[in-house]
């Protein structure tokens, strides 16, 4: 793991009106690192997701992407630096195929004349998403079925394998567990595993604490908007965690 | 990690052998399964066209002749070519209801430039130039009107394109006074109503160009794609990068390209433009997508289904004036089409299984 963080907010606010969602929050991942970002509901996760992706811009502090200060106008300018977010929920085109879902706005076009023209390289893609699923573990052959034959298991598969494939340096995962039976989870978390393996910084947010606990190698918990614990995953039980995360044992859980 | 399996494969050893099954490059974005159900619902289309023919060639013999056929081309070109423009529309989850009344107004538009043009002595090919790009100027300006009140003003597509039906309608009643518009080069009718091939006129090969290029656009470019893409999930499609917003005003701008091309048609085989011309077209025009297929829910439809739908629109038409039935009655029964033709459609998606969205 490089000292240099990867991927970094530091100092960032931001506030809805007069609702302050984030208070001077710092979060780092390093490259071949999985954070876990947990919280209770409304302790400011899902706004912090956005800061990092670019959906919204913090009102005080800044993200530094290899130590240089970013300022990501739209979402498209984190996924062109290489930061890659699933949203919770957000989902696959149901009607396409699994092939055009993971080149989905990042279509291949053919060679010569015909690409100028906007022709599809649908053989080329075909062959690259499947090797693309494969390279992080998700054997899914029917890369020419439309998702909406797929099991929801399989399209969550499918929607992180998509993500991981595209990332470059960081992976933003918003409960990529939810929905999903035991055994479908564990084998996201190893996923999740293979993608850390690969050099990526994972920060990953989930409301199911074992598995924070059991993947990643550190946390952090926000609370009401703020930053109360950031120690490595060992210093953890699960007694403490739940505890850090209601504030029931004070500021500093572990 | 021991095992490198992969994440809930359960269910795909199944049905992998569909992978195997070739598909064609332009079929390939909507899935070999798809394909197959999409497939046979054309040959369905076909074989109600089929019985439709016989049905009204025995209650009347003069339904089957080579001039009734070109009869029922001739409406079935400005139909088929307003459904081309419907079909990207509806894919993409929205609805044009402004197409019939942009139609009227651009028909209407040439005809006008074309007259002036004429009567102060200009000569024939700039005035049928002039007279079609003004055509096609004015139904790309109402496409734009409608793009943007889609995407910068977040009407819904239903309600924007009301108001531009409603507008446009008006629009034209003013510039016309209400009476048509007569006066352009006589050659116009020439064009437009001579048989350059066996039933072929100028309209007809138009309409056949502009559909061939539609069908490889929609089923091989990245256009097509992210028409599909959009109409399916549009807050995936933003999320992965497509520009959503600009992708949107393109499609009106051609649906309101296409019906101008439309309007030209009806111009170009009259020779002169009729303020009315239009009203209830973009009926027929929904009429002919969703008949084919096209699902008004939008991530599905097919150029293919489209054809047929409005072969089929325009051949009861025909056959029910050949029939005698008042031409009157001609709403209703396109009405009742749409009615059928979405029955069926959620008869099927309930009976499928789960379809992704909700």
């Amino acid at each position: 793991m490089a000292d240099q963080p990867i991927y970094e907010a530091r100092g960032v606010s931001k506030s809805y009106g007069s609702v302050l969602a984030l208070r001077d929050v710092d979060l780092a991942v390093h490259a071949g690192e999985i954070v876990g970002l947990v919280g209770d509901n409304g302790a400011g996760k899902s706004t912090l997701v956005k800061v990092l992706s670019g959906v919204h811009q913090p009102d005080g502090g800044a993200v530094y992407l290899d130590d240089v200060q970013r300022t990501w106008r739209s979402p498209h300018e984190a996924l062109e630096a290489g930061i890659e977010t699933l949203y919770q929920d957000a989902g696959l085109c149901p009607d396409l195929t699994v092939n055009a879902n993971v080149f989905l706005g990042r279509e291949r076009l053919r060679p010569g004349l015909l690409g100028k023209l906007g022709f599809l390289d649908n053989k080329a893609m075909a062959g690259v998403a499947r090797e693309e699923l494969e390279r992080v573990g998700i054997n899914l052959t029917g890369v020419r079925r439309t998702v909406n034959k797929l099991s929801g298991g399989q399209r969550q598969a499918v929607a992180i394998g998509r993500a991981i494939s595209w990332a470059r340096k960081v992976i933003v995962l918003d409960e990529p567990t939810n929905h999903l039976g035991a055994r479908q989870s564990r084998e996201v978390l190893r996923v999740m595993h293979r993608a850390r393996d690969r050099g990526l910084g994972v920060i990953f947010i989930s409301h199911t604490l074992p598995h924070v606990l059991e993947v990643t190698d550190r946390i952090v918990v926000l609370r009401l908007g703020r930053v109360v614990t950031d120690e490595p995953t060992s210093s953890f039980t699960p007694d403490s965690l739940l505890k850090a995360i209601t504030g029931l044992s004070g500021p500093t859980a572990a | 990690m021991a095992t490198e399996k992969g994440i809930g494969m359960t269910a795909a050893t199944a049905t992998d052998s569909n992978e195997t099954r070739d598909c064609q490059d332009g079929e390939e974005s909507r899935g070999s399964r798809i394909t197959a159900v999409l497939a046979r619902q054309d040959v369905m289309l076909l074989g109600v066209l089929v019985l439709m023919v016989v049905f009204f060639t025995v209650m009347n013999p003069r339904f089957f002749t080579t001039f009734a056929f070109a009869n029922i081309l001739q409406d079935w070109a400005p139909v088929m070519v307003l459904a081309i423009g419907e079909t990207f529309v509806i894919i993409t989850g929205g609805i044009d209801l402004s197409v019939g009344s942009t139609l009227g107004l651009s028909g209407v538009a040439c005809a006008m430039v074309m007259r002036s043009l004429h009567h102060s002595g200009a000569d024939t090919t700039t005035t049928i130039v002039v007279g079609v790009v003004t055509a096609l100027l004015a139904g790309m300006a109402v496409g734009l009107v409608n793009g943007l009140l889609i995407t910068r003003f977040k009407l819904a597509p239903f309600i924007a394109t009301l108001a531009t039906m409603g507008a446009g309608a008006g629009l034209t009643l003013v510039l016309t006074g209400g009476v048509q518009i007569a006066g352009g080069p006589t050659e116009v009718i020439w064009l437009g109503n001579t048989q350059y091939v066996e039933l072929l006129t100028l309209p007809l090969i138009v309409v056949l160009v502009v559909l061939a290029v539609t069908w490889v656009v929609l089923g091989l470019t990245r256009l097509g794609r992210w028409t599909y893409a959009i109409g399916s999930n549009s807050f995936a499609s933003r999320g992965a990068g497509i520009g959503v917003n600009a992708h949107l005003i393109k499609i009106y701008l051609l649906s309101g390209l296409l019906a101008a091309v439309g309007g030209l048609f009806v111009y170009f085989r009259l020779g002169s433009g009729s303020p009315t011309s239009g009203q209830g077209q973009e009926l027929a025009a929904i009429a002919a997508a969703v008949i084919g297929g096209t699902s008004l829910f939008g991530g599905s439809g097919r150029m293919s289904g489209t054809v047929l739908g409005a072969l089929i629109t325009t051949s009861v038409l025909s056959g029910l004036i050949l029939i005698g039935v008042a031409p009157n009655w001609q709403q209703v029964v396109i009405g009742a089409l749409i009615a059928i033709a979405v029955g069926v459609q959620q008869l099927n998606l309930r009976s499928g299984k789960g379809s992704g969205r909700g």
